[in-house]
């Protein structure tokens, strides 16, 4: 009884396992080719000029990375600051022009955000918040917010009220109803916004551009002239540097959560 | 509270800005006198000024040539610092700088930029230049002919000074030696060649730049060469029916191109990638020591060759300048200046480095110069200086382009 479903079990990771490392397996290839022609399976010759100008050339690769995690870190920790008041106040109340604010908070999902980006711009400029962190921070909030904001949203939705009235009731203030009550519920949906927040800001390019004027350069700066410019190799080396840094921003996070219920199990028990 | 937090912020704001006014009036008296001072005062005013260079960044080799050849002599003999800024779009920074001047930012990050044609002719328009400081370059004095149509005019828009000329690009096919050893050399010629190799010739969709610049050699070629259109595209008149054997023979050729001419590749990146693959036999790029350098990264066969036409092919000249607001304008001069020296323009030409052909003019470099730029191995695939030299057309000015490009989907994509 048991075997069959063992057995898909096994078929469907390396399915789902196939599915996510095949692209890698091109990107990999074209990065180190040197010579590949038409009908080659594998390139001739093997060449690491494109990995040695990523990592170790006069490219500053590794300041951009560090550039950023940087950003995307602050912008995620700035997004849920806002994103769970927000969704708090979308679930729970019900009031005049709730969808007009709905539709502003999630505008930037549809509206391109360049098209903000090209007004913003102008008003930075006279802030003087361009050339800065802080000002692609912020520019980079509003196509990550939405994200942040509908997961959160999704989370608030399956906590009842019922739930901190309890608390309240056996006594606890404000404060440690959230952080008992609120958060650890909330947390899968924070986590969640957070990776998307995470993903998109690092991928923004031309709102970087803008705002950081060239003075802010992230790895994306440093990646898209090569992918339209016509230098496959480095292209690639590039976007597996970009993708490397991605998922291990994930997994940080992933690890950071199994602590987190490892932890509270722990303090559940004893 | 809440008003007083916006006074207080709305406060701090008049007096920076205040402050930065003063400061702004300075500068300007500071900043105008260099457009007049001997060249010491500019050099001594230069040293330990940081420049940020502002390029299109997706080439390992230029982006090298720029942080490993240039930057550290420019470091050392003058004590300048020059920063490299990759971007990939000319146009994002012309845009960024409009919004820089409509919202008076006076102390910009951009010292340098690398610029031509349209962009150069927006940045003119709309005043993002800083002013005429070519001919304070020493040389730019000594080894430019500043009256050659091609550093005086940049795609028909008199340059005055507001930048000058860094490198020469001209226009070559590219094609695999062993696969076609006698390669066309007229736009007859190439016709025949695409209806014995079918399926083995495209160009890139217009609007891109390359592919743009391919149509207007055939419409040099087919309408009866290029002097005819040394004049603004409004004065003349027939120009409509002028341009039709053009697109007579675009579309007699059409049916021979890769994938029978149902599509063109979308860019000049793509069509270089159907040729490294082996799909297409011939491809072309404005840049006459691509192919070499493609060669050099495996890219390309090492049978790659080049070719231009009997007739010429187009050339253009691109240029380096100085936003309105750079911060560092002493210091982009000096540069500049250093960026067009005999030395640096030598090792520009190396495919090694770039291969880019170089501003200066031969003739007013000494014995010694010329010797060490006739050295430079400008590998196999690349065509000699004197051949490119004596098949060289003067480009069309930008009014033309449009016309041709809008043309060009109209007559030929939707057809």
């Amino acid at each position: 009884m048991k075997n069959p479903l063992v057995f898909i079990k096994i078929i469907l990771s390396v399915l789902v396992f196939l599915l996510m490392l095949l692209p890698f397996v091109p990107l990999i290839l074209t990065s180190m080719s040197f010579g590949w022609q038409w009908p080659a399976i594998l390139p001739e010759l093997i060449s690491f000029r494109a990995w040695d100008y990523v990592l170790f050339g006069s490219s500053g690769t590794w300041q951009a990375v560090g550039v950023s995690l940087l950003i995307a870190l602050i912008v995620t920790a700035v997004n849920v600051l806002l994103a769970v008041p927000a969704a708090n106040a979308l679930v729970r109340n019900s009031f005049r022009g709730k969808w007009l604010m709905e539709a502003i908070i999630f505008a930037p999902i549809i509206i391109p955000p360049f098209v903000a980006v090209m007004g913003i711009h102008l008003t930075f400029l006279k802030l003087g918040l361009t050339e800065t962190v802080i000002g692609v921070v912020l520019a980079h909030i509003s196509p990550t917010l939405p994200y942040m904001v509908r997961a959160i949203m999704i989370s608030y939705q399956t906590l009842s009220i019922d739930w901190e009235d309890q608390a309240r009731m056996l006594g606890a203030g404000p404060i440690s109803r959230f952080t008992l009550v609120v958060l650890p519920h909330l947390l899968p949906g924070i986590v969640a916004g957070a990776s998307l927040s995470i993903l998109i800001s690092l991928s923004q390019y031309l709102i970087t551009f803008i705002i950081g004027s060239g003075q802010v350069v992230t790895l994306s700066i440093l990646l898209f002239p090569f992918i339209s410019g016509g230098d496959p190799a480095i292209a690639s080396a590039y976007s597996l540097l970009f993708a490397g840094m991605a998922i291990m921003t994930l997994l940080g996070l992933d690890v950071l959560l199994k602590k987190y219920y490892q932890q509270k199990s722990r303090d559940t028990l004893g | 509270m809440k008003n007083s937090v916006f006074l207080a912020s709305s406060f701090l704001l008049l007096t920076l800005s205040a402050c930065s006014q003063n400061v702004d009036e300075q500068t300007a008296k500071e900043t105008d006198q260099l457009l007049t001072s001997d060249w010491q005062t500019i050099a001594d005013s230069a040293a330990g000024q940081q420049v940020n260079m502002y390029m299109w960044g997706g080439s390992e080799n230029i982006n090298q040539y720029i942080d490993e050849w240039v930057a550290p002599r420019l470091k050392k003999e003058h004590d300048v610092e020059l920063n490299r800024i990759p971007m990939n779009d000319s146009q994002d920074i012309i845009n960024q700088l409009v919004d820089e001047k409509f919202a008076d930012k006076s102390s910009g990050s951009m010292d340098v930029i690398w610029i031509n044609g349209e962009n150069f002719k927006t940045a003119k328009d709309n005043d993002l230049l800083w002013g005429s400081f070519s001919g304070q370059l020493p040389y730019f004095n000594d080894f430019i002919d500043k009256d050659a149509p091609e550093i005086a005019y940049d795609f028909g828009e008199p340059v005055d000074g507001l930048e000058a000329p860094w490198g020469k690009a001209q226009f070559v096919f590219v094609h695999d030696e062993s696969k076609s050893p006698n390669p066309p050399k007229s736009m007859n010629q190439l016709a025949e060649w695409v209806q014995e190799n079918p399926r083995q010739f495209t160009y890139p969709a217009l609007p891109d730049f390359t592919g743009s610049a391919f149509v207007r050699h055939v419409l040099y070629e087919t309408t009866g060469g290029y002097e005819q259109y040394q004049q603004p595209a409004a004065s003349i008149p027939d120009l409509e029916t002028k341009l039709e054997p053009m697109w007579d023979y675009l579309n007699s050729i059409e049916p021979y191109l890769w994938r029978d001419g149902e599509t063109y590749p979308e860019s000049l990146a793509k069509q270089d990638q159907l040729y490294a693959s082996g799909e297409i036999g011939m491809t072309m790029s404005y840049d006459p020591a691509l192919a070499a350098s493609e060669v050099l990264k495996g890219r390309f066969t090492e049978s790659t060759r080049t070719f231009v036409l009997d007739g010429g092919t187009l050339s253009n000249t691109h240029f380096l300048s100085i936003p309105f607001n750079s911060s560092a304008k002493a210091g982009a001069m000096v540069a500049i200046n250093e960026l067009m020296s005999p030395e640096a323009q030598t090792a520009k030409l190396s495919p090694e480095n770039w291969g880019d052909l170089t501003a200066l003019d031969f003739t007013l470099l000494s014995l010694e110069q010329q010797d060490a730029m006739n050295d430079v191995d400008l590998g196999a695939a690349t065509l000699s200086l004197t051949e490119l030299e004596e098949h060289r057309l003067p480009e069309l000015s930008s009014d033309y382009i449009e016309i041709i490009e809008k043309g060009w989907l109209q007559h030929v994509a939707k057809e």
